[in-house]
């Protein structure tokens, strides 16, 4: 068979404890091999010498599709224009800046070398539009997290203190319903609360209705994700995100999940104190404690950047609330099927605004004082602290100590004053960056054939010339494979591939469908068997990707 | 009633052929029709057994002569590519064949505009301008106390509106469902639906509809504890209007129902931003959202993936090789009437009730055999319906929930995405 050689790149591979160490690389048939045999014949060799080598980039956070998306699509006009996709004979033209066309978004992680995104609030009953959209970004696997929490189903298991078997087979059974890859809940049992006019829920408050608090949600659907196997920790939304003095509230529901693996997602809006004279501050420093000191914790920060964006969530009592910090200033609301929300709000990052200096600030501040970079993941909750497309940016804010001051020395000076960033002296390494955006993710959502460069592993692989400008480096990898195709060459597409959906199989007792049909008959708007997604509805909706299934080993 | 499955009866089909995408008919595919034996209204009935013929002598043609699919293809190709600004007309698509009729306006650098979406882009202006905050069928169903539908009495838009959302037997909360408010703003509507099953009459605000603006302008007024001049706005007694206003504000979940062609084209945005006022106005103490019907021939099916693929709604030119979007300067009427537009395509898979403009400009239709046409086209390619013939996709009105289509018997024409890219496909070898 026909096989491709890297030949003499640095590989940067953590998952196998390579560090930068030069190594030729063989693909075949879209996979790494040792290296050929004798009925293989090199078709196609790559002198990389002297480049740096890692698998492709995976961002386990990143809203790229679904409804709240498109809505930020069409409310957006005027943040698409200045950056179009023109058409080429290979690629569709598209456009977008924070609120991107899946085309769009699909060449650009492309080109800056990701080969996997995770939409990380694919609403259930939404789940089909989440699909279509995903297989109309190109290039990427994707993949998706359910979000529960907030579903009427589940908030009346909990009111009528159903056992968690029962709640594990109902979450199992959402999982296959919906081909998604985890379980996300989003300010837990608030958007229902907010439904019957409830404007906040603490942990351990009761929603009016189920009477049932945030600390029991997150405590009952980590023991389901743990139980069923599923690899990937349940994906919390924290209650109270952007309240100053929500930290407490934060380290609460890391003890919510009782010791089991927990990932708290844009940490960084879940890192304030109440400290100075505005009664806004920094509680990082007791975030990244928490974080080093727990090890079922893991983050992704939600780093925001300066400029325009848009903020796009399913935590629709939030967004209602912020809605007047809008810019420009429209919004749009959403409560979902008796299952869900959404809110959708344009937001604009600005450095000499005292609140969105310390949130820029925050986010770093935990980047550098978690110490496992294995458990904490370079996002920016794209796009709602700042596009992905920022990716670079934020890599040399992180690689590089003195470009870090230099920016801090231009943000609000009441901000930086409040701040320990000037003290962290820590640059992430290219191991480490390695870590959080290709290893780590694999390993935490439990990709085994993705995020390395071992044998056997998918030939989604980057090729970076080495640069002291870390931004410039990480923006335009020079070449890119993907599944073993080259898609990639000096920053620019030159093949047009279509992912397959990454989505577990957790064993459970179909018998729960005897409650939950009859219940879709009585309450909602479709039938139980419209709301389910099968394998081969799976590939059509993804315009013909392919499904990679992933077993689940019981541990309940 | 449920009908049971059998082996030509289908159940739990999904219906096409409006935006509320009812999912519950039955379907027996036996007959010469597709025959709607359980819950389908008058439309659906109609629909499936027009539409869902299966065997058909149609053909393709070029000019009126008999062609193969492959040269009626590659004949629609070379019109796109003489052209210099071709526009897309109809639209009337499931998820699938708005895929591809988005990869060849790409290819063949032209302008798609559904034929509702001379609402549609208005109404999705106010969402650029303001936003909203809107809810879904489900929620409506479960949770509404109060429902105001301005302008529309929902089941000339969507039949079983009523059936589904409104009077049905339990819902999820305390609400009891025949307790609800019904309210009718505007006059000449058929408010018989709106009836309680205990015999309760809806509210009905009987005013000429053309004065909707005003009518929306005194509820905001007095929602917002605002002075209103005389004591009869549109000849309905003030005392009425606060009751009214006064019902909104102590309402736990009330829905605001409406829809874009039920408005005066011209008055659209602003009875869509009044309606956004007086909804967000309302929930600054309780819950209040709106509801916009829309869907009906793949509207929202088709908007939904020109939006996401390429980030701008319909009423975009693609003409340059990057997409612009202007929605005043793109309505295809507009360019056909002004001769900047030089070829028509006419997509729609779903609708075979509305032909195409007389245009006097090349024209390619890509639809059913049972559209009637007026004029024969340069090119005519017939092909298979979505959820009848071939399995789709189609987004409901409120843009949330997409059913599944199911393909309820065989039809040897291909689907209109499938159509669409064929075109592309050869529109590239012309190119190249």
């Amino acid at each position: 068979m026909s096989v491709i050689k890297l030949t003499g790149g640095r590989v940067i591979d953590p998952a196998n404890g390579v560090d930068d160490q030069v190594r030729d690389l063989y693909i075949r048939d879209g996979r790494l091999i040792a290296a050929p045999d004798a009925h293989d014949r090199i078709s196609a060799e790559y002198n990389i010498s002297g480049r740096i080598v890692m698998s492709g980039a995976i961002d386990m956070h990143s809203h790229i599709g679904g409804g709240k998306v498109n809505i930020a699509r069409e409310m957006l006009p005027e943040d698409h224009r200045g950056d179009p996709v023109e058409r080429t004979e290979l690629t569709r033209s598209s456009c977008g800046h924070a609120a991107p066309g899946t085309l769009a978004a699909g060449y650009r992680y492309a080109e800056m070398g990701y080969t996997a995104a995770f939409e990380p609030a694919l609403l259930p009953v939404n789940a089909r539009q989440a699909h279509m959209e995903m297989g109309d970004t190109p290039m990427l696997d994707t993949g998706g997290y359910a979000m529960l929490g907030s579903d009427d189903f589940l908030l009346r298991m909990l009111a009528a203190k159903e056992d968690q078997q029962a709640i594990n087979d109902y979450v199992a059974w959402t999982l296959h319903a919906t081909q998604t890859v985890g379980i996300k809940v989003v300010n837990p049992g608030a958007i229902s609360a907010f439904k019957f006019n409830q404007r906040k829920l603490d942990l351990d408050e009761q929603n009016a209705f189920y009477g049932i608090t945030p600390r029991e949600i997150v405590k009952v659907l980590s023991r389901a994700v743990h139980d069923l196997g599923v690899a990937k920790p349940l994906h919390v939304h924290a209650s109270n995100l952007g309240v100053p003095g929500n930290v407490d509230t934060t380290l609460g529901t890391m003890d919510a999940a009782e010791g089991l693996p927990v990932h708290l997602t844009h940490i960084q809006f879940h890192s304030y104190g109440t400290e100075g004279e505005r009664k806004f501050s920094s509680a990082a420093a007791r975030i990244a404690e928490a974080i080093n000191q727990k090890k079922n914790v893991s983050a992704d920060v939600g780093q925001i950047l300066f400029g325009q964006t848009v903020t796009a969530s399913g935590d629709n009592m939030v967004q209602y609330r912020n809605a007047g910090h809008g810019s420009p200033k429209k919004s749009v609301i959403m409560d979902i099927e008796c299952d869900a929300g959404c809110g959708v709000v344009p937001f604009k990052y600005k450095d000499q605004n005292f609140v969105n200096a310390l949130q820029w600030a925050i986010g770093l501040e935990i980047f550098l004082m978690v110490d496992d970079p294995w458990r904490i993941f370079l996002t920016t909750d794209h796009p709602n602290g700042a596009p992905f497309t920022t990716y670079p940016h934020l890599i040399k804010l992180l690689m590089d100590r003195s470009f870090r001051n230099a920016m801090l020395d231009t943000i609000n000076p009441d901000a930086r004053a409040m701040s320990n960033l000037a003290g962290l002296d820590r640059e992430y390494s290219l191991y480490e960056i390695a870590i959080m955006t290709r290893a780590g993710p694999a390993k935490l959502i439990g990709l085994a054939d993705r995020g390395h460069l071992a044998p056997g592993a998918a030939a989604d692989i980057v090729v970076y010339k080495e640069d002291a400008d870390r931004e410039r480096m990480f923006e335009k990898p020079e070449l890119v494979f993907k599944d073993g195709e080259l898609v990639v060459r000096d920053g620019r597409i030159v093949k047009v591939v279509r992912g397959g959906t990454h989505a577990v199989k957790p064993e459970f007792d179909i018998g729960i469908e005897k409650k939950i049909k009859p219940y879709f008959e009585r309450f909602h708007s479709v039938r139980m068997n419209n709301f389910k997604i099968s394998d081969d509805e799976l590939c059509e909706c993804g315009g013909g990707s392919k499904l990679i299934a992933h077993a689940c080993r019981k541990r309940g | 009633m449920t009908h049971e499955a059998t082996s030509t009866v289908v159940t739990e089909v999904a219906c096409p052929l409006c935006g509320h995408a009812c999912d519950d008919l039955s379907v027996d595919t036996a007959g010469a029709a597709l025959a709607v034996v359980a819950h389908g209204c008058d439309r659906a009935v109609s629909g499936f057994a027009r539409l869902g013929a299966g065997s058909t002598a149609a053909t393709p043609r070029i000019a009126g002569r008999p062609a193969t699919l492959d040269e009626a293809c590659a004949e629609a190709a070379r019109l796109l590519a003489a052209s210099a600004q071709p526009v897309f007309g109809g639209m009337a698509l499931d998820v699938s064949g708005a895929r591809g009729a988005m990869e060849l306006v790409d290819r063949a650098g032209g302008v798609i505009d559904h034929m509702n979406n001379e609402f549609g882009w208005r109404a999705s202006r106010v969402i650029q301008d303001g936003g909203g905050i809107n809810t879904t069928l489900a929620e409506v169903k479960n949770r509404a106390d109060l429902i105001l539908l301005v302008g529309t009495d929902a089941v000339s838009a969507q039949p079983r509106f009523f059936e589904r959302c409104v009077w049905v037997k339990e819902t999820m909360f305390d609400l009891q469902p025949d307790s609800r408010r019904i309210v009718y703003l505007g006059g000449g509507l058929d408010t018989q639906p709106g009836h309680s099953p205990d015999g309760r009459a809806p509210d009905v605000f009987d005013f000429e509809r053309s004065r909707m603006p005003e009518a929306l302008s005194v509820l905001n007024a007095l929602v917002a504890q605002q002075p209103v001049a005389g004591d009869a706005p549109l000849g309905i007694a003030l005392a009425r209007w606060q009751a009214l206003a006064d019902a909104l504000l102590g309402a736990q979940y009330s829905v605001v129902v409406w829809a874009g062609p039920a408005f005066e084209v011209s008055q659209l945005d602003l009875n869509v931003g009044a309606i956004v006022s007086l909804v967000r106005r309302l929930n600054v103490t309780t819950r209040c959202n709106s509801l916009p019907l829309a869907g009906n021939d793949g509207d929202l099916s088709m908007g939904a993936v020109h939006t996401w693929q390429t980030g701008y709604p319909m009423r975009t030119s693609y003409a340059s090789g990057t997409p612009k979007f202007d929605p005043l300067h793109n309505g295809i009427d507009r360019l056909l009437a002004t001769g900047e537009a030089d070829a028509l395509v006419w997509l729609s898979s779903l609708n075979d009730l509305q032909s195409p403009p007389a245009t006097g400009v090349p024209t390619i239709v890509i639809a059913p055999p049972s559209l009637k046409l007026a004029a024969e086209p340069q090119v005519y390619i017939p092909v298979a319906t979505p959820g009848m013939h071939h399995t789709g996709h189609f987004v409901r009105t409120d843009k949330v929930v997409t059913l599944p289509l199911q393909a309820l018997r065989r039809s040897a024409l291909p689907a209109a995405g499938e159509v669409a890219v064929a075109i592309a496909t050869r529109l590239k070898e012309v190119q190249s």
